[in-house]
């Protein structure tokens, strides 16, 4: 409360506005001094600047200011209106000039605590008389006299409060005599006196009328008393009764100690201290960021002991403050630098030497990796961000162009509260707005009666939404409009020369309905402004892949069709196991990885084509050798040397043949430096703790090139 | 004059009292929903207020409710403007941003405290009280 009553910041608010008011008017008087004339512009801004001035002194009641700047602002009112030719240029700016000389001086005044007395009489003598001259300058020209500027009376009065010395804070510490009865009382009958003159106080221990045990405290370690007033330790003195009294210590401290509490002391319950600490933060806090509205000031019922608090402090508020995104990701760099030096450390090649005691090594780094994992999860929280924006965003493309397209749409918003990384968002906004825009284009019939007849509300619908499970966040689009016609899909496929020549009962209806996700597809017939160009899908798609998404489409025919975009929650730092291939290291993504077998050479199946395939459990899966894709050496050709890995992707599945295991880590994603030609199935690189470079692959990619061969 | 004062601190309180028994006749209520209470009740009564004098942080309903609250009432009666209650927000709660929400609430004046009893006697003299 010590802010409060010191400063007024309605106050300070009237001197700040006033003041740079003042400066930007100094400013064009200045420039504009030796010239003929104002131009309407400047007499324009003269204009607001008075009237605003003239208008918050009036509520603040200064009433020599006000007339001032409502005269001024008069001449120009006049000068607005009639245009007059001939003004003496001079004799205004020396008139402005003086106007705003005076209205400083008085806010000096104020600034300083004094009553702005300034005598106004002659100034606005000299402006009413220039004013007349004016007024029949503009006659003589033959220009009609606007009508009078009507000076509105202000109905809001603010009334500053009276202006005060400063505060000045004190300790007081009582000591009673040991053989004191009820100290308790007297330390009470203590504090009484003193609210007389308190401000703020702050007594220890607290709960003096309610707790007769508390009269032993005081006994023993003496009564403390924080007190914030105005007046003088001998006023202070006068005020407490001595009688009984061994000692009395009083000392002066600045407000910063006095904030602190009586925490500093060593005395009393810290939480508790602590806890009013924060509660008066917060109470900042909210003050600096948030509106006040009513209800906000509600005061608790009080009890014993404790002061009055505000019903709004008793909610934690997050405090928050803003960052450059570029020094947050400079310091997710640095903790990807850092996972990646720990590794180093921790897998060193030195301490493979036989015969090493590592017993409180490896509690040590046990220790480190646990708080290294910590400030991963810090900086991605950190990095978090709502998707309110970006749905907001989406609100709009739906009610823009369903207005366009003459489409009566509803659009349901769930989970825009979730919480993805600020990288992908921005990644995500684009695909997002297409499938949004095509839900909204193609998805709902342009057909009312359409939906009529399916027995469909007439107003279609669009659902936004958002959840995060398992470390991914899912984006789905979904409408409840005629739905994706495979048959269609794949005809057009087949026409367009996008898919082998291959019966539609080949396909599954994912894989159909993912068609339309291959470049140059489109199943609607003409191109409107929003979508059907052909471009789309597959840049949505190509997108969501480069932040390691991928697109699920589902759809039911006349009943809507669901778009999922699914993605990883954070981009740079990925759970993964290190496999080698003869002398290479190999990152496979834990999550894409199904399951590990030893095979005998009987599983193997080989086409004439010179394709593999594996027979598991009945089940077969293309087999990829990875020494063979990448030309490597050195490396098991026998599947029963090797392992066989099955890995996932968008349920699809593939077998690749890897020589060991090595371990399972934290993958800090490097992109694969530009002067490395694209390989197809390696999304990206990283160091391992040995300092070698392993490679990430890319499910995706390395089925994608399986299929072409 | 008839006077409506709400105020729940009692050194504060005297004081008002005290002041604002000099112009009329005060009736003193020591939290936000007795103000409402009694507003309506001299509404009722036909002897409405011709000044509010409300403190803002008050139990059960603070200053700004009572104010929401009092110029809902008078809207929801029809009471024409002019004969409204003048409402003074008597606080030390000065920040510009509550100022301005008191303002926008149809306050009359905000006084901040302690007061400026000279002031305050102007503002009466302004909006014809006295």
């Amino acid at each position: 409360m010590a802010e409060e009553f010191n400063t007024d910041s309605m106050l300070s608010m009237f001197l700040y506005e006033s003041g740079q008011l003042l400066e930007q008017l100094e400013g064009i008087i200045l420039d504009k001094q030796d010239e003929d004339c104002f131009d309407d512009a400047d007499i324009n801004e003269i204009f607001r600047v008075m009237h605003t001035i003239k208008g918050s002194s009036a509520v603040l009641m200064y009433e020599n200011i006000t007339k001032v700047a409502h005269k001024l602002e008069d001449v120009f009112y006049y000068l607005r209106e009639s245009h007059p030719d001939d003004v003496p240029h001079l004799e205004l700016v020396d008139k402005v000039l003086a106007v705003s000389d005076f209205v400083t001086g008085e806010m000096d005044k104020i600034k300083d605590g004094d009553n702005p007395d300034g005598d106004e009489t002659q100034l606005v003598e000299d402006l009413d008389e220039f004013l007349s001259r004016i007024k029949g300058e503009i006659k003589k020209q033959g220009i009609r006299l606007p009508k009078e500027n009507k000076h509105e009376e202000p109905s809001q009065f603010y009334i500053t409060p009276v202006a005060e010395n400063d505060s000045h804070f004190y300790r007081i510490v009582i000591h009673y005599r040991d053989d004191t009865q009820m100290s308790n009382i007297r330390a009470y009958s203590a504090t009484y006196a003193l609210k007389e003159l308190a401000e703020d106080l702050l007594y220890s221990p607290e709960d003096i009328l309610t707790n007769e045990d508390s009269s032993n405290t005081i006994l023993m370690e003496g009564f403390h008393i924080l007190l914030q007033t105005k007046s003088s330790k001998e006023e202070i003195l006068d005020l407490i009764d001595s009688s009984e009294a061994e000692k009395i210590d009083i000392e002066e401290m600045t407000a910063n100690e006095y904030g602190r509490g009586l925490v500093e002391f060593g005395m009393g319950d810290p939480s508790e201290f602590i806890h009013l600490e924060e509660e008066k933060k917060e109470v900042k806090v909210q003050k600096s960021t948030q509106k006040p509205a009513p209800g906000d000031y509600i005061v608790k019922a009080k009890e014993t002991g404790k002061g009055k608090t505000l019903a709004k402090n008793q909610h934690k508020q997050q405090t928050i403050i803003s960052v450059n995104v570029e020094k947050m990701d400079a310091l997710m760099d640095l903790i990807g630098e850092l996972v990646i030096a720990e590794a180093v450390v921790l897998q060193n090649p030195d301490l493979k030497v036989p015969g090493l005691e590592l017993g409180n090594f490896q509690k040590a780094s046990a220790q480190l990796s646990k708080i290294t994992t910590e400030l991963q999860e810090v900086i991605m929280s950190m990095r978090m961000m709502p998707l309110t924006n970006v749905f907001q965003k989406m609100k709009r493309i739906v009610f823009d162009v369903s207005r366009k397209l003459d489409k009566d749409i509803e659009l349901e918003v769930i989970g825009e509260n979730t919480e993805v990384d600020k990288n992908i968002i921005e990644h995500i906004s684009d695909p997002l707005m297409h499938l949004v825009r095509n839900s909204v284009d193609h998805g709902i019939e342009e057909n009312t009666n359409d939906r009529i007849k399916l027995g469909k509300p007439e107003k279609g619908k669009i659902t936004l939404e958002a959840k995060n499970e398992g470390g991914k966040v899912y984006i789905s689009v979904r409408d409840d409009g005629k739905g994706l016609n495979k048959e269609k899909l794949y005809n057009k496929a087949l026409a367009n020369g996008l898919i082998e020549d291959r019966p539609m009962s080949d396909f599954q209806d994912r894989e159909i309905f993912r068609f339309i996700t291959l470049p140059g597809f489109s199943t609607k017939e003409e191109v409107t402004e929003y979508s059907g160009r052909g471009v789309g899908m597959d840049v949505v798609v190509k997108n969501i892949q480069s932040i390691g998404g991928r697109l699920d489409i589902d759809s039911v025919e006349y009943e809507g069709s669901e778009m999922t975009l699914v993605i990883p929650l954070t981009l740079a730092i990925i759970n993964g196991i290190v496999v080698q291939v003869g002398n290479s290291s190999f990152v496979i993504e834990t999550a894409s990885i199904k399951e590990f077998v030893r095979m005998d050479n009987d599983a193997l199946v080989q086409e004439p084509g010179g394709e593999e395939y594996i027979v598991l459990r009945d089940e077969c899966f293309p087999f990829i050798r990875l020494n063979e894709r990448y030309n490597l050496s050195g490396s098991a050709d026998n599947i029963e040397d090797g392992i066989v890995v099955v890995l996932e992707h968008e349920g699809n599945q593939v077998c690749i043949l890897i020589d060991k295991l090595i371990q399972e880590q934290e993958i800090v994603v490097k992109p694969i430096p530009s002067y490395v030609k694209k390989v197809n199935g390696i999304s990206g690189c990283t160091q391992l703790g040995d300092g070698s470079i392993a490679l990430i692959l890319d499910i995706a990619g390395l089925m994608l090139t399986e299929e072409r061969r | 004059m008839k006077i409506l004062l709400a105020e729940d601190d009692f050194a504060s309180r005297k004081f008002m009292d005290k002041q604002l028994s000099r112009y009329g006749e005060c009736d003193v209520m020591v939290d936000g929903e007795e103000a409402v209470d009694a507003f309506m009740m001299a509404l009722e009564d036909d002897e409405p207020y011709d000044l509010a004098c409300l403190d803002v942080m008050m139990p059960v309903m603070d200053g700004y409710q009572v104010l929401k609250a009092i110029r809902n009432i008078e809207a929801q009666k029809g009471i024409p403007k002019e004969k409204c209650v003048k409402v003074i927000m008597t606080t030390a709660l000065n920040d510009e941003r509550n100022v301005k929400m008191a303002f926008e609430l149809g306050c009359e004046a905000y006084a901040g405290k302690p007061l400026d009893v000279e002031k305050f006697e102007k503002v009466l003299k302004r909006l014809k009280l006295i």
